[in-house]
């Protein structure tokens, strides 16, 4: 018993020494606490381990069974008889308990769900958001349209927003002359504004390269008279008329809502619609980053 | 108490596999026969999808994108509603994935187009910059295989009750009607979106590169396949 004990000690001493020189061979600053909790840590564990193994050790040598043998034994291998110990016996009348709660009100109400904690996080953040940006300043939307433009849009609208050559819409200008070209001779009746649709062949042959020209270069310089073919819907200043129809000198919100509402196809592909992925907030950051783009 | 049961350890095991086996049964049986149903409005893939598909197993997007959209807020922001069980009820062998080396594509089909999907096969650094993914050129040009995909129809339909109209039947003659009056149709409709004259050519002929059939199975996945939300 002693000897155990002793060697115990000795064993402990050992684990301890080593964890100190391996301390102090790679130079641990022990000023850190984390570095001194986990050195005390390491020597807690030695002298636990050590002495939780000699009161084994010394249990097996010493103790002798007692008890009543069950009637029953296995190849000469018997059993005690022993009653189920208190703490046990109330934890499994516990579990009995709290089955009948769970079956008759726990589940499925109050139970654990996956759906659940998406719904419950999903909304208590959309209510955070919307109440920490319902007066954001010009400065916070830029911003946030950005991030939201580089997740969504850039895949296709290039990181830059030139339309990553021809890919897509070209945010820096309005429109080239093939797309107003393409829209007069096709008519174009995708984006559901109150206008409705627009018929082909509004204007032809060289009114329409005039008009197209004009648009293409931001509207500037002399109205060619032809436009006034697309000032009844669209204005004279090609802004829309206030929303009516789709705004042909720059993006602005509506035009920015009805294209991320119903997605559009044009001479240079189809996009798709974003009603679900973006929030009215979002959207109205990102017009206010798109509109950055083009002045 | 138990002392006549527990001299039998034979019997003593039959009993324990018998209540434990039963407790199986009647908790996860009826959960999973309700989930494997598929949600409302979901249609089966048409047969140039299954074709698509076969070419997303040959190639192996598996290795780097995966189909299923964890119920987490950042995977429901970026990849849109996250996923129902019922929605791979039509999957055989349903292709969730277990590595993103690339995006999830559960639902790619509601925010990429056939015109983007061929820019990027054809080089997918010129259009998401910093991008890994290597250029399918060859789909390009490879032939999809129709009549496998054709014949899986069949007999998914056939053994597992899959919902396909009647116009998908064993036989060659069948098939040649169902391709003439249902596939080609399809194939031409993505065609005319996309720029490569040669694939545009191999169309008209009345032959389907992999592209066009890969392009209508990744647009397939997401809100297309649903007849209620369309």
């Amino acid at each position: 018993m002693n000897a155990l004990i002793g060697k115990a000690l000795a064993f402990a001493a050992v684990l301890i020494v080593a964890t100190i020189v391996v301390v102090k061979q790679m130079n641990i600053d022990l000023s850190d606490p984390i570095n001194l909790l986990t050195m005390i840590g390491a020597i807690a564990i030695a002298v636990l381990s050590a002495g939780v193994s000699a009161k084994y050790i010394s249990q097996m040598k010493t103790d002798t069974a007692s008890g009543e043998l069950a009637e029953e034994n296995w190849d000469g291998i018997g059993e005690y008889k022993n009653e189920l110990p208190a703490g046990w016996a109330y934890s499994f009348l516990g579990t009995i308990i709290w089955a009948l709660w769970y079956w008759q009100f726990g589940y499925p109400v109050n139970a654990y769900s996956q759906i659940g904690e998406w719904n419950q996080e999903t909304k208590e953040y959309n209510q955070k958001f919307e109440a920490m940006h319902k007066n954001a300043d010009k400065a916070t939307l830029q911003q946030m349209g950005e991030s939201i433009y580089l997740v969504q849009c850039a895949p296709c609208h290039g990181t830059t927003g030139d339309g990553n050559n021809g890919q897509a819409q070209d945010f820096t200008k309005r429109m080239a002359k093939d797309q107003v070209l393409a829209v007069i001779n096709n008519g174009q009746n995708q984006l559901g504004y109150p206008m409705g649709a627009m018929p082909p062949g509004m204007a032809s042959g060289k009114d329409a390269e005039d008009i197209a020209a004009y648009v293409a270069g931001g509207m500037k310089g002399e109205q060619p008279a032809a436009f006034a073919a697309c000032a009844s819907c669209h204005g004279a200043d090609g802004k829309g008329n206030g929303g009516m129809a789709p705004n042909i000198a720059e993006y602005d919100a509506t035009l920015m809502n009805h294209t991320l509402q119903n997605g559009k196809k044009g001479i240079i592909g189809r996009m798709p619609a974003f009603k679900t992925t973006i929030t009215p907030i979002q959207e109205k950051a990102l017009t206010e980053y798109i509109q950055s783009l083009s002045n | 108490m138990f002392h006549w049961l527990e001299k039998r350890p034979f019997f003593f095991a039959v009993g324990v596999f018998l209540v434990i086996a039963f407790a199986g049964l009647i908790e996860i049986l009826p959960n999973f026969a309700e989930a494997a149903r598929p949600v409302e409005g979901l249609r089966p893939y048409t047969v140039l999808e299954l074709a698509g598909k076969e070419i997303y197993k040959k190639d192996n997007c598996i290795a780097c994108h995966s189909q299923l959209i964890r119920p987490f807020k950042a995977e429901t922001d970026r990849y849109g509603q996250y996923s129902l069980s019922g929605e791979y009820a039509y999957d055989r062998p349903f292709l969730w994935g277990s590595k993103r080396t690339g995006p999830d594509l559960h639902r790619v089909g509601n925010y990429r187009t056939t015109e983007w999907h061929e820019n990027h096969m054809l080089n997918p650094p010129a259009v998401v910059p910093g991008s890994i993914m290597p250029a399918y050129k060859h789909m390009f040009t490879n032939k999809a295989d129709i009549e496998t995909a054709y014949a899986e129809a069949v007999t998914v339909k056939n053994v597992f009750n899959t919902p396909y109209g009647d116009d998908i039947q064993p036989g060659k003659e069948a098939f040649e009607k169902h391709f003439k009056s249902v596939v080609l149709p399809e194939a031409q409709k993505i065609a005319a979106d996309m720029k490569n004259q040669d694939v545009k050519d191999a169309v008209a002929k009345g032959e389907i590169p992999e592209i066009v059939a890969m392009i209508a199975y990744l647009n397939s996945l997401g809100d297309s396949r649903y007849a209620a939300k369309k």
